[in-house]
């Protein structure tokens, strides 16, 4: 048992390890800048005063550090690009790298790019404003440029600008060390190095390192959307999805259980073959469906049947008493919990009628009867609390699927529970709040999957590891 | 010797299909179900002559024309419209003869005359019956009928192709892990240690050397050479193996306990939670077209498939015929590809049956919650009800759609699982 154990956590970290790996790198994946998104206004002030706030957001959010333990990348790369704190940047020497493969050459025009910008900058106002401004915009526009065709074009207006005299004379030095630079760029293009391997081992101090430890202290980092702590906005999100999971859990397992035995002990009668093929059917209704039908038939005056609310939670304020409040959410519960139950229930009496049955057909059973125990007797006391068992690791089993399930009914209900949060989070392009969810359920998933098995071990002592695997 | 052998297998593999056969027609519920398939399959595969907007026949000015054929011509580049045709009105053309397809529209097609959510029931403002919208339409004036069958088409796509994947993974690695189980799955360590070594380095030329053409290239093409790069290196490197083995440099011959490697693979792809892990993945791809999800789902749901296999080949790998098999000399992949999988593989049909439903399932969420776009899809058209409650036919009608179909997959895999296992049928 202990072994089991300890190849069952084992796996559990194992698992936890492969879905974080994949979860950070879809979150590295997911398109936008982060500090961008983080900072919603854009930032007044000078140019440094920008840069130097631009660097406090992405170190708080620390994407300034390298991505991952190690790096294995073609030589053609530096082994140093995350040094380069603006995103925008970093895309645009990725892609120039990935053209002309001479990262030295590149750094080098990066250099001259700045040096022009700072130049301009300290160009006083008096000189031609038109021209400035085109200067100023094209110059920055390399910045984000990649491609031979809009450099080139950047370049010919600078020199358009250029054209006037004054600022001919302040600044046509450094245009030209910067076209020579991008010259040289084109011109010595070292794409072999695309071929080279190359490894560089970054150390403890990276994102993903970070990311990781930071979730097992139960610091999840910040929403993009709100600014907020992560943590905090799954915790008031968490309520809600466990209320009606706890809800849904209850009633599954109430109803099923009379049904599925009463249909194991009344086998093949009118009642139980209709009854299964009813349970068959529900289990195949999709709740998304049920559940629009159930908001359009009972919650509009349409159909005259404008029985329940429509979404939401209902209002409460502070001073309303608890039953008010009770009479509240229950009125406003009563839907979502019973489409995210009908089809487990269908599940679970089907399991409970199959377990019946299998007991049935035990030796013991044919004694008890044998040696003239009343029928009743036979079936609470000898069949019933053998085939229960297997059906309470059933709960294990179905949470995660509830957790599913829920996703969809709190999206039509407007439920503020985590699934709305996920969808919200999607359309809201809110990436680290997502893939947190991710990573929660998949624990959650784990979790579950591991007590189910443990309490089936712990209930049927012949399941082992070693023999499961054969 | 061989030829007989074969022989005498297929006859059996007859025998068992015709007691399958006979077992699954007695099961009135899954026959109908099937025959309910074989519609939904007509309907996916001839969509485009049932429900157009352009008429199947017609004769214009003197000229006939085949419209419903001319587009696939045009869509795939060898047939061009005439210049008065390629931007027509196909409702107001003169025609002196016209057939129309039994739904005179298009699931896109927009009939302004009877926009704003028309009952089936109630006015519509059509020349004739022939052009009644036997389902409604919804806000915008699309026919919900052809919408249902484009959907059909959609569901269709989805099953096949997500449980495509799905079976060819599930084979693969159901293959692996049952028929060479724990102990008979034996490499020389040099060809260990280059297929070790073969992952990295096909991952660094067949990704990461190329990332001009992966920055600017279209993905799907890439995707494909990079593939293409990565299985070449795995070639290369076995085949340099195969050069050391025969001239006995090989080393030591060691043991992959196959079996054990692949069922912790298959418990580590489970614990992870499909719906979020589609969402998500599905939410940073900036073509939101079905055909992602089809493709993300087949990859997600190869497990069912991969234990149904490896239990069925570890049944079959000890029967005698394949034994006979080995004794006669067959190379392990032979006996495996010619032998074990074919008779492993009508157990399968359970799974597929039983994913096909899910993958349907699954996509109708998705377009119901509006996360893929492109095709109206009975998921698309569901959505849409909510926003106007008194247009019962497009809640109705979709979600039954969505729900026969996920029955009769569902009814067709208890009816195989039957009539496999008839002991098991209480």
């Amino acid at each position: 048992m202990q072994k089991y154990l300890l190849t069952r956590f084992w796996i559990l970290l194992l698992t936890l390890f492969a879905v974080s790996l994949f979860a950070f790198a879809l979150s590295k994946m997911a398109p936008g800048d982060p500090v961008e998104q983080f900072e919603d206004v854009p930032i007044q002030g000078s140019k440094a005063q920008r840069l130097r706030s631009y660097k406090r957001t992405a170190q708080k959010l620390g994407v300034d550090k390298p991505l991952f333990y190690f790096q294995f990348s073609s030589a053609a790369y530096p082994d140093t690009l995350y040094k380069v704190v603006n995103y925008y940047e970093r895309e645009t020497i990725k892609r120039l790298t990935a053209r002309y493969g001479n990262w030295e050459l590149i750094q080098d025009y990066w250099h001259e790019i700045h040096e022009m910008e700072r130049k301009i900058e300290k160009l006083p106002d008096s000189l031609d404003r038109n021209a400035l401004i085109k200067l100023r915009q094209n110059t920055t526009d390399l910045f984000v440029f990649h491609k031979p065709e809009k450099i080139n074009k950047a370049f010919r207006n600078i020199n358009t600008a250029l054209e006037n005299e004054a600022l001919y004379s302040a600044i046509h030095q450094d245009s030209e060390k910067l076209a020579n630079a991008y010259q040289r760029v084109v011109n010595e293009p070292s794409t072999y190095k695309h071929y080279l391997p190359k490894f560089a081992w970054h150390g403890f101090d990276n994102q993903y390192h970070i990311w990781f430890s930071n979730f097992f202290t139960g610091n999840f980092g910040y929403s993009y959307e709100s600014n907020q702590k992560i943590e905090t906005k799954i915790w008031s999100h968490l309520r809600w999805t466990l209320l009606l999971n706890v809800l849904a859990l209850f009633i599954v397992f109430s109803i099923s259980i009379p049904i599925g035995v009463y249909s194991a002990v009344h086998q093949d009668s009118w009642l139980d073959r209709w009854g299964s093929l009813g349970l068959f059917m529900l289990y195949s209704l999709p709740s998304f469906w049920i559940a629009t039908l159930l908001i359009i038939f009972f919650t509009t005056p349409e159909y005259g049947m404008d029985w329940f609310p429509t979404h939401g939670l209902g209002d409460v304020s502070e001073g309303d008493s608890f039953w008010d409040i009770f009479w509240m959410r229950a009125y406003h519960l009563v839907l979502p919990v019973f489409c995210m139950s009908y089809a487990s229930l269908a599940f679970v009496s089907r399991q409970m009628r199959g377990g019946m049955i299998d007991v049935f057909q035990q030796d013991y059973i044919r004694t008890a009867r044998a040696k003239g125990l009343a029928e009743k007797f036979v079936i609470w006391k000898h069949t019933f609390r053998n085939a229960l068992f297997p059906i309470i690791t059933l709960v294990a089993s179905i949470f995660p699927r509830l957790l599913a399930g829920s996703l969809v009914i709190e999206v039509i209900f407007s439920i503020p529970g985590m699934g709305k949060l996920t969808i919200d989070s999607i359309y809201a392009r809110d990436w680290p709040v997502v893939y947190t969810i991710l990573m929660f359920s998949a624990l959650m998933t784990m979790i579950g999957i591991l007590v189910a098995d443990l309490l089936y071990a712990w209930a049927d002592p012949r399941v082992s590891f070693a023999k499961k695997a054969k | 010797m061989l030829r007989r052998k074969k022989h005498i297998d297929s006859t059996e593999s007859n025998a068992y299909w015709a007691r399958v056969s006979r077992e699954f027609k007695k099961n009135r519920l899954a026959v109908w179900s099937l025959r309910i398939l074989y519609v939904l399959l007509f309907i996916a595969i001839f969509a485009d002559f049932l429900a157009n907007e352009k008429p199947i026949y017609c004769k214009v000015e003197g000229e006939t024309f085949f419209p419903v054929v001319k587009s696939y011509g045009v869509q795939l580049g060898v047939d061009k419209w005439p210049k008065d045709l390629a931007t027509a009105d196909w409702y107001k053309l003169n025609y002196e003869a016209v057939l129309w397809a039994p739904i005179p529209y298009s699931a896109k097609t927009i009939d302004l005359k009877n926009n704003h959510y028309r009952s089936p029931f109630g006015p519509q403002r059509v020349e004739s019956n022939k052009f009644w919208h036997w389902m409604g339409t919804d806000e915008l004036g699309h026919d919900i009928a052809a919408g249902m069958i484009s959907g059909t088409r959609t569901a269709m796509l989805v099953g096949i192709i997500a449980m495509s994947i799905a079976t060819i993974l599930g084979i693969f690695f159901g293959a692996l892990a049952g028929f060479w189980g724990d102990d008979r799955f034996k490499v020389s360590r040099l060809r260990f240690w280059l297929n070790i070594l073969a992952i990295p380095i096909g991952i660094f030329y067949g990704f990461k050397a190329r990332p001009l053409a992966w920055y600017e290239g279209n993905f799907g093409s890439e995707l494909f050479k990079s593939l293409g790069i990565v299985i070449l290196t795995f070639l290369l490197f076995n085949g340099i193996a195969f050069l050391f083995e025969r001239a006995k440099r090989g080393g030591k011959i060691i043991t992959i306990p196959m079996d054990l490697l692949v069922m912790r693979f298959i418990e580590i792809m489970n614990s992870i939670p499909a719906l979020l892990l589609l969402l998500s993945i599905v939410a940073i791809i900036n073509d939101q077209s079905i055909i992602y999800v089809m493709i993300i789902i087949g990859f997600i749901r190869w497990t069912g498939i991969a234990r149904f296999i490896r239990s069925e080949l570890l049944r079959v790998r000890r029967l005698e015929y394949i034994e006979a098999a080995e004794a006669l000399g067959l190379s392990k992949w032979k006996t495996l590809f010619r032998h074990a999988i074919p008779n492993a593989l009508t157990p399968v049909l359970i799974s597929i049956s039983f994913g096909i439903a899910g993958a349907i399932l699954l996509e109708a969420f998705f377009s119901f919650l509006g996360i893929t776009n492109g095709d109206v899809t009975w998921g698309s058209i569901l959505k849409t009800a909510r926003r106007y409650p008194s247009a019962w036919w497009l809640a109705v009608l979709p979600g039954a759609a969505i729900f026969m179909t996920v029955t009769i997959f569902n009814l067709i895999g208890d009816g195989l699982s039957n009539a496999m296992n008839p002991k098991k049928v209480k």
